[in-house]
């Protein structure tokens, strides 16, 4: 019935191929009008789970606190002293130009010049105190001098200004929506802004400037997946080499080439139809399409080349290669397509954008390698084969076909059954998270990280800042209870193992009681007297951050000595512990905010959705392969070898230590959702014959004879379009380029060795 | 895949051993920890015990020095702001909420003898005569003495220390309302900062508003002396024959043993200076809010010795090896040989 199907189709478009083609033409370039309107687009919320315990909390009191997405703006004086007037003019600029950036939240800019930026002194009869600026503040030697007072006085050096005095920071916090516009901050814009208008214009040779921050970083990467462009040019002229040695034609090398990339138009057109920018992840996106269609296109060519070599005409033989490969190629497609839709159960923006992108890409080759290229080629006139390469090629075809015996399957499957041990092993041992400093998006030697290490070396800041809030009741700064509660849980987690230091209400409240009890460090302690407690506090601004208005939220900052997932877990574990002694009724201290909250609650979820993202691909994998083969024994055969490949990719995570991130969470299921095709295309050859009664090998042997060249090409020019990824500026397209181009190679040979090795033991002939 | 379901098991069977403690652990009374950082957070006093140094600190952290320093448990978490040894193993600490701890095997174990949140004063003194005989001062006239080692602390009033206007102004109150009388009564005094013996059997005792009192009955009563400065003092010292008192805004004065005249060293800093310690027969060694480390000589010459950036030193004291340590908001360290 399928196949009358498809021969009514395979009819009807080759009557009106002509008008056919006219209507691909026409959406091509519509969608090609669209794909021109393509922005990139990194927005913060994008990578972080929302609906995740944590994001919560985060979201809920992300305007009152500021959220992760802040940005600071280190300038240094490159004479390690900042005491001049040159330095403070320019620190002055730094800090108005970016008040006024839009996206910046004014009320929570900081530097020195920041009215909130203030110092007390106890002396004799009670308290002293200002700006540290002063208001007739002139860069005169004596003006200087008293700011250098007060800075000592304010205790703002490490935080505000450099330990060594070399530099001072400008801090803002930024609105992820304009509050009178309603309007999404457009990260990208704002990096720029900052690019533009702060370091291209302040720095100097005496003045550096050191930027960091999400909206930095997210610049930062988005200008690093520009040189990717640049790699697609090298992708698409080694795979058009490639495709000449296969076709030994240049109109059979055009064609392929052509359709798979008018399937990366129609992909990014498509995109824009949705409404979707297209983010630095999602970018690889493009190269898989072009990567896979030209890879399914070959299987085209390959099928009209043998049949015009048997003597048919092109237009039939195209006619005769689009019916064959109608159902073996949109099976294969289509696992794929449902392969990439399964990573929508992940509760991550950017990885649904992805799932999206992919899938629509690889649907859309059904259409334009499936449908369209035999179309065009029956335009053409392709040369029959000479009669020279075969005899070589079948010398190998019978060599590989052994692998269908049950004397070499033994071994074959001995050996993989030792590799699987082993990567098992190994694979148990795949980190989650981040595994390198700074921010791990790019490499060690960008501009970003070196500014982040510069940052947090000479300021005892880190941008490593897990925030914790304390829920609890109006006023409820002015219980001693309360505060002790807090201080307590401030101690306790203070001494975890990778918390550097920590800051909360509670401390600082004590430090002020001090400060009212003449600077007396005896005094530093929370005050049982409502009165003195209320005074204690009430030093406190909002801005600081430490409490909300009415006191009934309290965060308590932890500042952790990197953010690698082992050191993420161990306070993770130590909060929760310590929820469970403290929680009641009247406080409770939620986990979590800041950047590594986020962190935290990013690595939950992606170790959460590794298990049922693998259910879901192999689950739909296996459903397809069960319908195309109407055979349990055939969809084990090409399910096996795709299982042990990705458990060898795990276990390849854990030797080059990757870690399991948003970044390479969907690498393993676009591995298994574009490795199934390999073996689809074999079995697929096979199981008719072995249906009729064909012993394996022989089976096999016929198989390559068809498509085993076709296949080792396909695994060729896949590994070869994401090879060149190795080379990004971008640490985690480096990553993904290697497992991707590990998982479509050893794909490949598990399809024509492991494979075969399987059916030669499923399909034993009785003796 | 089979490794990812494996943590799921176990992810599920750590989850449910979380529901059983929960229900467990509801009461949430604060403990005592041994904590690593509690040698590196607030440490107030160092006292000499015997051979070895002993130091108490916020959150009721006391140490033991046996080549490093050793945290020991203790029945409070009430900030302890001083200790007293009045032999290698008989010991006391005081502290908020009116706390005195004491022990009888060198710091190793301590028992609370008294405590009261209600009181809501901190002990920030303490000196014993004899093994019974002693007594603790602290904030707002705080006093209490012992005739028994610490089984008994009996409250005193010293009203000779009461400034003229506040002596009238009681009085006035006594007979109007006995409840505000009390109160007020409670915290007219100034804060008792430190007492100490000196070599001629007399006690000395400094607090706020330049409060310089002698005694030479044990403490039982008081002379305030007239001092030339009305800021807070916070310690005394004694080298040689000439006595130092030390406190707010970098002030230092000295004067011979009789006390009869006060003179002013004039330091290198503003900053507030918390203690002393002999350093030879003529030399105090001074530490302050700030980081400040200062040598005086007799001669009354102040040489700022180093500046800890980020610190405020509360104490300092000799171990039996001679080398220094001083204690402050970092906790306790050693001083580099200069």
């Amino acid at each position: 019935m399928l196949d009358k199907f498809v021969n009514g189709i395979e009819t009807y478009l080759f009557r009106h191929r002509a008008f056919v083609i006219f209507l691909f033409i026409l959406t091509t370039f519509f969608l090609g009008l669209q794909a021109s309107n393509l922005k990139m687009d990194a927005a913060f919320v994008k990578n972080i789970p929302l609906n995740h315990s944590y994001m919560k909390t985060y979201l809920k009191h992300q305007k009152q606190f500021g959220g992760a997405n802040s940005i600071m703006v280190a300038v240094e004086d490159t004479s390690g002293n900042i005491f001049n007037a040159n330095f403070f003019d320019s620190l002055k600029n730094v800090h108005d130009q970016l008040f006024f950036i839009p996206g910046v939240d004014r009320a929570q800019v900081k530097s020195l010049f920041s009215p909130s930026t203030r110092f007390t002194e106890v002396v004799e009869d009670g308290f002293a105190g200002g700006p540290v600026i002063p208001a007739d503040f002139t860069t005169t030697e004596q003006g200087l001098s008293i700011v250098r007072g007060n800075i000592e006085k304010a205790g703002i050096v490490g935080r505000l200004i450099a330990e060594d005095y070399s530099a001072a920071m400008v801090s803002a916090q930024l609105m992820d929506f304009d509050p009178q516009t309603g309007e999404a901050l457009d990260t990208l814009a704002f990096a720029e802004q900052l690019e533009q208008e702060l370091r291209a214009q302040y720095e100097t040779d005496d003045i550096k400037i050191h930027i960091i921050g999400f909206a930095k970083m997210a610049g930062d990467v988005a200008e690093g997946a520009k040189g990717v462009l640049l790699f697609f040019l090298i992708a698409i002229l080694v795979t058009a080499v490639m495709v000449y040695f296969f076709s030994k034609s240049i109109v059979l090398t055009i064609l392929p080439l052509v359709c798979s990339l008018t399937a990366v138009i129609w992909q990014l057109g498509l995109l824009t139809v949705v409404g979707f920018g297209l983010d630095p992840m999602s970018i690889l996106i493009p190269f898989l399409v072009f990567a896979i269609g030209v890879s399914h296109s070959v299987q085209m060519i390959n099928a009209v080349k043998r049949r015009v070599t048997d003597g048919q005409s092109t237009k039939a033989a195209a006619a005769l290669a689009f019916r064959s490969l109608l159902i073996p190629g949109g099976v294969a497609l289509l696992s794929d397509t449902i392969g990439f839709m399964t990573l929508l159960a992940i509760d991550i923006g950017i990885i649904r954008e992805l799932a999206i992108s992919a899938s629509l890409g690889v649907a859309v080759i059904i259409l334009t390698n499936l449908v369209l290229l035999p179309l065009v080629i029956s335009y053409t006139q392709v040369q029959p084969q000479k009669n020279t390469a075969p005899v070589k090629e079948n010398n190998i075809w019978v060599k590989l076909s052994k692998f269908a015996t049950p004397k070499y399957a033994i071994w074959v499957l001995l050996i993989t059954a030792g590799l699987y041990a082993v990567g098992l092993q190994q694979a148990n041992q795949m980190k989650i998270g981040d595994l390198q400093g700074g921010a791990p998006a790019l490499h060690l030697d960008s501009r970003y990280n070196q500014d982040t290490f510069f940052i947090t070396d000479k300021f005892s800041i880190t941008t490593d800042v897990m925030t914790i809030i304390v829920e609890a009741f109006p006023e409820a700064c002015t219980y001693h209870s309360v505060l002790t509660q807090i201080d307590e849980f401030e101690w306790q987690v203070s001494n975890t193992e990778g918390v550097e230091s920590t800051a909360s209400l509670a401390s600082v409240a004590k430090r002020v009681n001090a400060g009212f009890n003449e600077g007396n460090p005896k005094w530093q302690v929370l005050p049982r007297n409502t009165a003195s407690l209320v005074q204690a506090v009430g030093r406190v601004p909002t801005t600081s951050g430490l409490l909300n208005s009415d006191c009934s939220v309290m965060p308590v900052y932890l500042f952790l000595k990197d953010h690698k997932a082992e050191t993420i877990e161990v306070v993770i574990d130590k909060v929760n512990e310590l929820q469970q002694q403290m929680n009641n009724e009247q406080l409770t201290f939620k986990l979590a905010s800041g950047p590594v909250g986020v962190m935290a609650a990013t690595n939950e979820a992606v170790a959460e959705a590794q298990l049922p993202m693998m259910l879901y691909v192999y689950g739909a994998v296996f459903v397809l392969c069960l319908i195309s083969f109407r055979s349990l024994r055939a969809t084990i055969a090409v399910i096996l070898p795709l299982y042990v490949v990705s458990t060898l990719a795990q276990a390849l995570m854990t030797q080059l230590d990757i870690g399991l991130a948003v970044s390479t969470l969907p690498v393993i299921a676009l591995g298994v959702g574009i490795g199934v095709d390999y073996g689809i295309y074999i079995l697929s050859t096979m199981a008719v014959r072995l249906r009729d009664g064909m012993p394996v090998q022989q089976a096999y042997y016929e198989a390559l004879v068809e498509r085993g060249s076709a296949v080792i090409f396909t695994g060729l020019t896949l590994a070869i379009g994401v090879s060149t990824w190795f080379f990004s500026a971008l640490k985690f397209q480096m990553d993904m380029g290697i497992l991707l181009t590990f998982m479509f190679l050893v794909n490949m040979l598990g399809a024509i060795i492991i494979l075969p090795a399987i059916t030669a033991v499923f399909w034993r002939q009785p003796k | 895949m089979s490794f990812s379901m494996l943590r799921f098991i176990s992810v599920l069977s750590v989850a449910s051993i979380f529901n059983s403690s929960a229900v467990l652990a509801q009461e949430n009374k604060l403990e005592q920890q041994i904590q690593p950082l509690a040698a590196h957070s607030l440490v107030l006093d160092i006292a000499q015990s015997g051979h070895t140094l002993v130091a108490v600190g916020e959150r009721g952290h006391a140490f033991i020095y046996d080549n490093q320093w050793q945290q020991v448990a203790t029945p409070t978490v009430a900030q302890l702001t001083k200790a007293f040894f009045i032999s290698e193993t008989k010991g006391w600490a005081v502290g908020h909420d009116a706390t005195i701890l004491h022990t009888e095997d060198g710091g190793k174990t301590w028992q609370l003898q008294m405590q009261s949140a209600e009181v809501d004063k901190p002990f920030l003194d303490l000196l014993f005569f004899d093994e019974n005989n002693g007594i603790a001062i602290g904030a707002y006239g705080l006093f209490y003495r012992t005739t028994d080692g610490g089984n008994n602390w009996i409250s005193e009033y010293h009203q000779e220390l009461l400034f003229e206007e506040d002596v009238a102004y009681l009085e006035e109150l006594k007979a109007e309302d006995e409840a505000l009388y009390l109160s007020e009564r409670s915290t007219l005094l100034p804060h008792f900062n430190r007492v100490i013996p000196l070599t001629n059997g007399q006690l000395i005792m400094v607090g706020e508003l330049g409060l310089v009192a002698v005694s030479s009955d044990k403490g039982h009563h008081w002379q305030k002396q007239n001092f030339p400065y009305e800021g807070s003092l916070f310690n005394a010292s004694e080298v040689g024959d000439i006595v130092y008192v030390m406190g707010l805004r970098g002030h230092l004065f000295k004067s011979q043993i009789q006390l009869a005249q006060w003179q002013e060293v004039m330091l290198p800093v503003d900053s507030t200076i918390n203690a002393g310690v002999a350093i030879d027969d003529s030399t105090l060694r001074i530490v302050g809010n700030a980081g400040v480390v200062i040598d005086v000589t007799a001669q009354g010459n102040a040489t700022l010795v180093e500046q800890r950036q980020g610190e405020n030193l509360v104490a300092i004291a000799k171990d039996t090896a001679g080398a220094l340590w001083v204690a402050g908001n970092k906790g306790l360290i050693k001083l580099e040989q200069k």
